[in-house]
């Protein structure tokens, strides 16, 4: 990461712009999935009433995470399931490491986890001569062309079907020119499960941590994490602190929400719960911090914990939509990933990258207050004297002007005017960044305030 | 200081107040199970056999295996013509497998499977194709039942199945057969 211009989101997102008809494309292919989530909550009358059960949930086990963390370990130990703890990321990949040199293994099947690619485990690994192999379809897509996700369910969800048979072409020797999705999809398991077979270990990330049953619960449809973590003796699951709930009948309220707000399904295809290793198998569980009870030190930022990763605030977010996810500069894109990844965020832009409609709050299945978290980041970063560049000289400014209602009536009625007699190419120049992609307004005759003591007052 | 402490430690200045754990407490619906069942199966993939039970079940597994299919059995009653191989690995080339399921979940056409019988826990993900046996009165409304129904013993791995495995990484088009079974057909008794 840099500081340079050329990270900050307004840059990246306007390089993802040029091609208007691209940007309409993914914008409607995340709709899609917005559309789809409706209709499964629509078809459950107690909908609101989960995701009410699911927030305070969360609330309840985030509020009492040494207990909770403490039980889940006890159990997991009784289980006979190792369970390692990590500060940070760099910490996690020391232990990951660790584990896989001392069973000399040199192939991994890892199925999704955030927190790997948020430890960015995988170069790590690869360093020191340890083969990650992503089994997502999505995943193993970017892994081959090099890409981080996009998005945190759908990770290749920019890329066109023509794209992806290329890459498979270059990659898998799939036939040139083919873009099929079932074709393409059936190379993979083909690929893929030649990987499954020959790996000497298995990673997964984890969706939930049962604390009385020292259980890991992870969720596919694709089944990758179960053939990854069934087929060799050696499973390692990596998971954040927040992940924890107190027992299975919260597991339950979280699985009926999950999957019908990420993609409209009434639950994913695989919900497995591992509550030991296999005969002969060793299990490993490891812990991580790596920020998160730096969040939970500010009770506003401490909410985005509930997050159960559904992806569901990125597909409704108009500015996710038309940007990209490789615009945030975060590895988690779209609202969530501004809520977890602005502190970390040295451009000091991805904050700005809302426009507070709270269209995600409205979405979320653990009422993560996205809008108000995002809000208070700009707050956190003006009182740190990070605004962004501009925003931090003329700000100010604004809110001198704006208190005062003499310069304010006074210069609105000048704008009007300007508005009624000058051209708008003359104008338009002192709109700045936001007349570019936009048309003036059409001047009202007077102010509110004059329309309403004529009309009202 | 152990980085659990350190962890556990930094917890201690967590800001937000004590939050009381919520009372679940969800209205099931219960008018027809096994058609809120079925419907939902269909939803997610699946096929759904209501008649006919274990008889019909091995009438097709018979088929199956006359077209030169390997056949995996863990259902009392159905015989297949292969074996629990010595290692999971060698379960690589099975075309069908049947395995006994728990309890079936109305809301999301998913079922409890326990693989502690199964000789190797990635049976139902490594065939080629699924055939699964549940009690039609095994059938609960929701999730929240079924965490009453669900075995999980300590050491043990189980799983909700619902429907075959798929994907939609590819354009956002579904494609049923991902890494797991191609199909997946219920069978009630």
């Amino acid at each position: 990461m840099s500081t340079s211009k050329s990270n900050v989101h307004a840059h990246k997102a306007e390089i993802f712009c040029k091609d208007e008809s691209r940007v309409d494309w993914h914008s409607k292919a995340l709709w899609t999935l917005r559309e789809k989530r409706d209709r499964a909550a629509g078809s459950i009358p107690e909908w609101e009433q989960l995701r009410q059960i699911g927030s305070e949930m969360k609330l309840h086990t985030l509020t009492h995470l040494t207990e909770y963390l403490e039980e889940f370990e006890q159990n997991c130990i009784k289980n006979n399931i190792k369970v390692h703890w990590a500060k940070d990321g760099a910490e996690h990949n020391r232990i990951v490491h660790e584990i896989l040199a001392k069973h000399h293994v040199k192939k991994v099947v890892k199925s999704k986890s955030m927190l790997t690619e948020e430890c960015h485990m995988n170069p790590y690994l690869e360093e020191r001569g340890i083969e990650v192999i992503d089994t997502d379809l999505g995943e193993r897509i970017i892994q081959l062309a090099e890409m981080p996700p996009s998005h945190i369910v759908v990770p290749a969800i920019h890329m066109k079907k023509e794209e992806v048979g290329d890459l498979f072409h270059e990659k898998l020797g799939t036939n040139a020119g083919a873009s099929d999705p079932l074709y393409l999809t059936r190379a993979a398991r083909q690929h893929l499960r030649e990987k499954f077979l020959s790996a000497d270990a298995a990673m997964t990330g984890v969706n939930m941590a049962i604390a009385d049953k020292g259980a890991v619960v992870v969720c596919t449809n694709e089944g990758n994490a179960d053939m990854g973590a069934n087929l060799p003796k050696l499973q390692l699951h990596s998971m954040g602190i927040d992940k924890i709930v107190p027992n299975l009948e919260s597991a339950a309220v979280i699985l009926r929400t999950l999957a019908r707000n990420a993609t409209g399904q009434p639950v994913t295809t695989y919900s497995s719960f591992y509550r030991g290793p296999q005969d002969g198998g060793e299990m490993h569980v490891i812990i991580v911090d790596n920020g998160r009870t730096d969040m939970l030190k500010d009770k506003i930022l401490a909410e985005a914990l509930k997050c159960i990763r559904c992806g569901g605030c990125l597909n409704t977010c108009p500015v996710y939509r038309r940007s990209g996810g490789h615009s945030y500069n975060y590895t988690i894109p779209g609202p969530i990933g501004i809520a977890v990844g602005a502190q970390h965020d040295d451009t000091n832009s991805i904050a700005w990258a809302c426009t507070l409609c709270g269209s995600c709050s409205y979405v979320c299945p653990t009422k993560v207050p996205l809008d108000k978290i995002i809000h208070h980041h700009r707050r956190l970063k003006a009182e740190a004297g990070k605004l962004p560049y501009g925003k931090s000289n003329y700000m100010p400014l604004v809110g001198k002007f704006m208190a005062s209602e003499t310069a304010l009536n006074c210069s609105m009625g000048i704008a009007r005017m300007a508005l009624k007699i000058l051209p708008g190419s003359l104008l338009k120049p002192f709109s700045g960044a936001w007349g570019k992609y936009r048309e003036l307004p059409v001047a009202p005759n007077s102010s509110f305030e004059a329309w309403f003591k004529k009309n009202r007052g | 200081m152990s980085s659990k402490q350190h962890i556990l430690n930094a917890l201690k200045s967590a800001a937000m107040a004590p939050h009381a754990m919520p009372t679940i407490d969800v209205a099931p619906r219960i008018d027809d199970l096994v058609g809120q069942f079925e419907a939902n199966l269909i939803t997610v993939a699946g096929t759904l056999h209501r008649e006919g039970g274990l008889v019909n079940l091995q009438a097709t597994v018979d088929e199956h295996i006359a077209q030169g299919m390997q056949v995996i059995s863990m259902v009392e009653g159905i015989s297949g013509n292969r074996e629990v191989s010595a290692t999971a690995h060698e379960l690589s080339d099975i075309d069908y497998a049947v395995i006994p399921g728990d309890c079936g979940v109305a809301e999301n056409g998913a079922i409890w499977v326990n693989t502690k019988n199964l000789g190797h826990r990635v049976t139902p993900f490594i065939c080629e194709n699924l055939l699964l046996v549940i009690e039609a009165k095994s059938i609960v409304a929701n999730m929240h039942q079924a965490t009453s129904l669900m075995t999980l013993a300590p050491g043990e791995f189980g799983t909700f199945i619902a429907g075959p495995s798929k994907t939609a990484d590819i354009e956002q088009a579904l494609v049923v057969g991902a890494h797991g079974a191609c199909s997946l057909n219920v069978y009630l008794t």
